[in-house]
């Protein structure tokens, strides 16, 4: 039976916008379990930041294997820099890099986010995804910080509630404190 | 006055005179040593689980004693905590407490009773310990990069010197249970070479800082291991020469070598020298790696120190040890894996029979086992770990003399045959093939180092002659062939079956066999489909690529490569994207058309990949004959491939089994 090339893309391209959308609602479900257990006075946005955590701590474990240093320290933080935008674009977002106006200083853009979308489906607080993302990438960066004994840091610089517009994260050395 | 523990002269050994650098006595300290020849450390997860040495860790002992033939036998590291931090396997024989030296003296007693030169190791396995608890221990908590182990605890300063002072109480011990000479581990990633390492050791204290501070603990384990060892028991020690470590800012060679020269100022009396850890990106000991590939390092070594050099790191051949010793580059030959695989290797090369060694094919399977927390085990060598079972390791003769028939002269096979022959059967071997060694012939052609494989066939054709096994070459055994003979067993050994590909346009001519192909017997175009994604795809398609050949593979494995061991298999995910091969798992072949072939997911989703031949390498289990032989009433066996198809040591490994069993 000859293949419909079309056909068959068109099918893995709907599997995996389901695949991603069932993941991204599957997330706010099981944030409502974690709120609910929580108790009432737990705040949805310390349950959501901690959830952020225990992302970032795990997801920060497989960075590690990749890390490396043998193209000095620009070349490590654009490598840092392309894994974290390629996180989210796995995740269905359209995510960037490229290099900031100072030395040492790259910017992650991500111009399209499915996040608020689904937040907004399950009720929760728009800028509970961009302070997630924050703190989902800052923990990452706390085990890679570690691990190549270069102190990093990750802020959010703008953030476009709606998932449109664009959100920049600006990922650059710390002060060796 | 050097002491000398045992006499040995080797002037009546062959091997001596081929190889007289490996055969001339050494001194290491005080201790006069007669040969150049170590069994290094190994773990074997063979003690148990709570430290203590059991028979199955002495009898592997005593078999890798006799085989060194007079020279040095060092038992497996030691850790020495008792809150087991510092262990790193969970068959590792313990040293924490006067309790143990008991078990320890069986060792000893083992590697005597060789005349041999007893080895103590100690051994904190630091960053990749803790294997029973939940928390390793370093000089700095630097995350792991690998998640198969524990996350660290940076040590204190108390826990330091607490460290340091369970070297030398362990060291106590090992003098107390009988050993001769002490070595202490700093290598791949223990907590030696975790202190000594950039990438690892981050104190500020004086156990930190500088190469000097960094090699402060190192440096008073010595002098205290040292201290309670006195003038007669050498005391060495295993460092890296290269850390293989750059890439996460490691020490630079140039440190490595400051390294030993500091281990010998603090009275250091041999170094071992070793290179990468296990967290290093770069292989350094599997087959892709030549022979030979890293003597280059011991030869630096010595320029740097004067105190004897020994390294292992495939060096599995007696002759470049044997010309570097002559040159002046090296002082002992460190021997492990080739001594999983043969304990008595080097007594072999003594005695001027290297054809009867059978050698480590460098696959890590036995790495691979002890990472999993699973006994040793060797991929070639079926008694590996069995040593202390009699009936397995030293089967008793037959107790009825059978007519066996065993149908195939590949490695399955001829290891039945010999072992059968040996027990007092009368036995066959038949192969359609003029030669023997069944695929083996068509898989030693694959890149990255497969031709070693062959050295299999060498050893079992040996031992097959002095067995006495009667070879039917170039004989295709069909059911009158069985019915004429009827032996009083028959051994199917056939090899695989390969599929088919049941689909339409199976019967196309652009489908070929991959034995054809490895063969050189079938033309291959330019774009190719292997239809497998098991280790026999893997080896056709690396060696299609390597002819400049657009190779795709599509494998019913959830992963390629899922039947070799996970210590190999990234060398083969590697080299698939080196050699630009796209690699389809999960998926089937619908059809075979005039373009190429219409691959299926499991899922259903369907695609095209154009190409001018299809190679099957799947494989299934041969069951011709079968029925034959058992409405004959005829004793019947099926290993290796015919009974299911997987890889060359369960070839080994049944017919031995079987062999032993007739």
């Amino acid at each position: 039976m000859p293949v419909d090339t079309e056909k068959e893309i068109s099918k893995m391209h709907r599997m995996l916008h389901s695949t991603r959308n069932e993941i991204g609602k599957t997330y706010y479900r099981w944030r409502q379990v974690a709120i609910e257990f929580a108790g009432d006075d737990a705040k949805p946005l310390d349950v959501s930041l901690r959830a952020a955590e225990i992302f970032g701590k795990d997801i920060g474990k497989s960075f590690l294997p990749r890390m490396n240093w043998l193209k000095g320290e620009e070349g490590f933080l654009m490598i840092l820099a392309r894994s974290l935008a390629g996180l989210w674009n796995t995740e269905g977002g359209l995510a960037t890099v490229e290099k900031g106006e100072n030395p040492g200083e790259i910017l992650i853009k991500c111009l399209r986010d499915p996040w608020p979308t689904w937040a907004k489906e399950y009720g929760a607080p728009m800028e509970e995804v961009a302070l997630c993302r924050e703190r989902m990438y800052q923990t990452i960066l706390e085990d890679v910080s570690a691990f190549m004994n270069v102190p990093l840091k990750i802020e959010l610089q703008k953030a476009i509630s709606r998932g449109e517009g664009e959100t920049v994260m600006r990922l650059s050395k710390a002060e060796q404190g | 006055m050097a002491k000398t523990l045992f006499e040995w002269d080797y002037s009546d050994y062959p091997g001596a005179k081929t190889y007289p650098h490996l055969f001339k006595p050494i001194q290491i300290g005080n201790l006069m040593v007669p040969n150049r020849i170590k069994y290094a450390a190994t773990e074997d997860n063979l003690n148990g689980h709570d430290g203590f040495v059991t028979d199955a860790g002495v009898e592997y002992m005593r078999q890798r004693a006799i085989g060194v033939v007079g020279g040095l036998c060092f038992m497996q590291g030691v850790y020495m905590d008792e809150k087991r931090q510092g262990q790193g396997y969970v068959g590792q024989a313990a040293c924490w407490d006067d309790k143990f030296v008991p078990g320890l003296k069986r060792i000893s007693d083992a590697i005597h009773e060789a005349k041999a030169v007893a080895g103590f190791q100690l051994m904190d396995c630091g960053r990749v310990g803790a294997v029973e608890v939940d928390y390793c221990h370093g000089p700095s908590a630097v995350p792991q990069r690998l998640r198969i182990f524990k996350p660290v605890q940076e040590m204190t300063n108390a826990h330091v010197k607490t460290m340091i002072r369970q070297h030398v109480d362990a060291a106590r011990r090992g003098i107390e249970a009988g050993f001769d000479i002490m070595e202490i581990s700093g290598i791949v990633g223990y907590l030696i070479s975790n202190f000594i390492s950039s990438y690892t050791n981050r104190r500020t204290d004086e156990y930190g800082g500088d190469l000097r501070g960094r090699m402060q603990a190192v440096v008073e384990i010595i002098q205290g291991v040292k201290d309670v060892c006195g003038a007669d028991i050498p005391v060495g020690i295993r460092l890296c020469s290269e850390e293989l470590l750059d890439d996460v800012r490691g020490n630079t060679p140039e440190e490595s070598m400051e390294t030993y020269k500091m281990a010998e100022e603090a009275g250091a009396d041999y170094i071992s020298c070793t290179l990468g850890w296990q967290e290093s990106i770069y292989p350094v000991i599997s087959r892709d790696i030549p022979m030979g590939n890293w003597i280059h390092l011991a030869k630096r070594a010595k320029e740097h120190v004067n105190i004897p050099i020994q390294m292992a790191y495939r060096l599995f051949k007696p002759g470049l040890p044997n010309e570097k010793i002559g040159a002046g580059e090296l002082d002992i030959w460190e021997i492990c894996r080739s001594m999983i695989a043969d304990p008595h290797m080097p007594k072999k090369v003594a005695q001027g029979k290297e054809d009867e060694i059978r050698h480590c094919v460098a696959c890590n399977l036995c790495l691979a086992r002890l990472f999993r927390d699973a006994p040793m085990t060797c991929y070639i060598n079926p008694v590996c770990a069995h040593e202390w079972q009699d009936e397995f390791a030293n089967p008793k003769a037959a107790e009825e003399e059978k007519e066996v028939m065993i149908v195939g002269a590949g490695p399955a096979g001829l290891e039945c045959a010999y072992m059968a022959a040996r027990r007092g059967h009368e036995v066959h071997v038949y192969d359609k093939r003029d030669v023997i060694g069944g695929t083996l012939n068509e898989a030693k052609n694959a890149p990255y180092g497969d031709d070693e494989l062959w050295t299999c066939i060498e050893y079992q054709k040996v031992m097959c002659e002095q067995a006495g096994v009667n070879f039917h070459l170039g004989t295709e055994v069909t059911e009158d062939l069985i019915e004429e003979e009827m032996p009083d067993t028959v051994v199917l050994a056939t090899g695989p079956a390969y599929s088919r590909i049941e689909a339409s346009g199976g019967d196309s001519d652009k489908i070929v066999n991959l034995l054809d192909v490895m063969s050189g017997k079938v033309e291959v175009a330019e774009t190719v489909v292997m239809y497998g994604n098991r280790k026999p795809g893997i080896g056709g398609a690396l060696h299609l690529a390597k002819q400049g050949k657009k190779v795709t593979i599509v494998g019913k494995e959830k992963s390629a490569g899922f039947d070799v061991n996970p210590s190999f298999k990234w060398r083969y995910m590697i080299y698939m994207r080196q050699n630009g091969i796209t690699v389809y798992n999960d998926c089937d072949i619908e059809e075979v058309t005039d373009e190429g072939v219409i691959v299926k997911a499991f899922d259903g989703v369907r695609w095209p990949i154009q190409c001018d031949t299809v190679v099957i390498s799947d494989r299934g289990p041969n069951e011709s004959l079968k029925k034959t032989v058992q409405s004959e009433g005829i004793e019947l066996f099926v290993i290796g491939d015919a009974l299911i198809p997987r890889n060359l040591s369960s070839a080994v490994h049944d017919g031995y089994r079987v062999g032993i069993r007739l």
